[in-house]
């Protein structure tokens, strides 16, 4: 077996888990499935790519690839930007669509309805501006280091991953001890409770969407960044997003990114041992067997 | 002389319920005084519970209007009206079972400007000293009563001027119902007006200034506690007493 795989796999599951993020702080306040979520991660990536590209045509200095990387300025403040536009973007669904469910009380098999309408509705939108050819931040082609144990991985994959846990930690502390993340967590336990308490709903969940859509776009730029940018790149993660979210146990961060490293550490062995074509199924029977025998998941409250 | 003591929360003509066309408080006309303990009795299904939802804005309130303190609270979010001055410890799942006993205080000392956080978490550790003996234990892991109190606790952060309880002795045993209650009366001395909504009528009467009655969603009677104690309706209806002149069934 090629050791390769643990950083295909870390890389994938970074990525994963990122998604995963949004989805569970999504499901445990909400209470709904988003299946709209991938859709944030392909218009995070896009915003990133058509800010980043306005930003080089500014200054071609900021095109200027920063130390090993393979991207220059533009890209990480492009990143900055397509973070805000991608929380606004989920406002405005949630504005648009979700806010009037919610008010009217709907049952969640409709949110969950509306969150696929939403989903195809992003994702033609996307196609339509941006067509369906694969783009890239960049095409410079970046030599894999040598990290040992036959391991390799290149600048861009070493700092999506460190990324990726700084993020993780970020968010474990912002839910744990700060206001704002303990009513998170009140409104996620029993919201008219919360309320009564003097928690304002609405503030917390502008924030949930704020925060998932906001990782959602970081996912997105990393997918770009390591693989490609494609209209399908959010839908296609949904199915180990999902498995992810459910493995980690819903609302639990922490569980979420580890979750995601072992979707895809299972994908990528999947991929090694049975071939590429199956690694989808790899995360379909991760998502199977977790909810015939652990449903509340590794990290998650039992009902 | 001094004159009628201000009303500290009243209602008008208030009509609430979960769906509009069913109603279960039915124009109750309700007023507490400042510093005054209130208990609401009534039969089961009389709308006690729906009744101080309504006020606390769990439950909609149909038409009528709630007053705090002169002010107008009818249409305050459920979220604002703690900024007001009016707390709600609901009968069941009434603290944040999966957060430590700390995060529960710090949560709702979130209201408070930010100096005045720590000092009140740290007058309500005084006051309770049993949650103060392991603030980072998890509020699910609390006993009955400490649950109660950990509740209570969570509610007089905000000094509120009124206080709100659904039935705290529910799922109590006798001793923990009395301890309860008498941090309750304690609480009352010190200036907290309370409507407290009880099944436990003897313990509640004991500790009430006066009670009120709801049936079928109304207010049928209200009275100074310890002559409702007294009372043979209310010792039939709620006491257990038998009215005069009946024969016990052998």
């Amino acid at each position: 077996m090629n050791p390769q795989l643990i950083m295909d796999g870390l890389i994938a599951g970074a990525m994963i888990g990122l998604g995963a993020i949004g989805i569970t702080l999504t499901y445990s306040i909400l209470r709904f499935a988003n299946f709209a979520h991938g859709e944030m991660i392909s218009w995070g990536a896009y915003l990133a790519l058509a800010t980043s590209g306005l930003l080089g045509s500014l200054s071609g200095a900021l095109l200027k690839p920063i130390g090993p990387f393979s991207f220059g300025w533009s890209l990480p403040l492009a990143v900055l930007a397509a973070v805000a536009l991608t929380a606004g973007l989920a406002l405005l669904v949630d504005a648009l669509l979700f806010g009037p469910l919610r008010k009217r009380r709907s049952a969640v098999i409709i949110m969950v309805m509306a969150s696929f309408g939403a989903s195809l509705a992003l994702r033609s939108l996307l196609e339509f501006i941006f067509t369906s050819k694969p783009v890239y931040f960049s095409k410079a082609l970046q030599i894999a280091l040598p990290l040992g144990g036959g391991l390799r991985a290149t600048p861009d994959q070493l700092l999506s991953l460190a990324v990726a846990a700084i993020l993780v930690v970020a968010i474990h502390i912002l839910l744990t001890r700060t206001a704002i993340g303990r009513s998170m967590r009140a409104v996620s336990e029993n919201q008219q409770l919360a309320g009564v308490a003097g928690i304002d709903a609405r503030k917390v969940i502008r924030t949930v969407w704020m925060l998932g859509a906001g990782l959602a776009c970081i996912a997105g730029v990393m997918a770009g960044l390591l693989v490609q940018i494609r209209p399908y790149m959010g839908f296609d993660l949904l199915l180990p997003l999902f498995a992810a979210a459910i493995l980690g146990g819903i609302g639990s961060v922490p569980g979420a990114m580890l979750a995601g490293l072992i979707v895809g550490l299972a994908e990528a062995l999947g991929v090694q041992l049975i071939g590429a074509e199956w690694r989808a199924a790899v995360a379909f029977m991760i998502l199977v067997f977790v909810l015939l025998l652990r449903p509340q998941g590794l990290f998650g409250r039992a009902e | 002389m001094t004159g009628p003591q201000p009303s500290a929360l009243s209602t008008r003509a208030l009509v609430a319920g979960y769906e509009p066309d069913l109603p279960i408080v039915r124009g109750v006309d309700f007023s507490i005084r400042s510093g005054e303990l209130v208990i609401v009795l009534g039969p089961n299904g009389a709308g006690k519970s729906t009744f101080v939802k309504a006020i606390a804005g769990l439950v909609p309130i149909h038409s009528g209007a709630t007053m705090l303190g002169g002010f107008d609270i009818t249409a305050v979010p459920t979220h604002e009206k703690i900024r007001h001055g009016l707390a709600f410890v609901p009968q069941t799942e009434n603290i944040f079972a999966t957060m430590s006993i700390h995060d529960n205080l710090l949560l709702a000392a979130n209201v408070l400007p930010k100096e005045k956080r720590s000092r009140r978490v740290a007058d309500l550790y005084a006051m309770f000293p049993d949650l103060a003996a392991r603030p980072s234990l998890r509020a699910g892991q609390l006993s009955g009563g400490q649950r109660q109190m950990l509740a209570v606790a969570r509610a007089l952060i905000v000094e509120p001027s009124v206080l709100i309880l659904d039935e705290p002795s529910a799922g109590l045993s006798p001793k923990i119902v009395q301890e309860v209650f008498a941090q309750l009366k304690a609480i009352n001395d010190t200036g907290v007006t309370i409507i407290l909504v009880e099944q436990n009528v003897k313990a509640a009467l004991a500790i009430a200034d006066r009670a009120a009655i709801l049936v079928e969603g109304q207010l049928r009677h209200e009275g100074p506690a310890a002559t409702l104690a007294e009372d043979p309706i209310v010792a039939e209806l709620y006491l257990g007493a038998r009215p005069a002149g009946k024969a016990a069934t052998p």
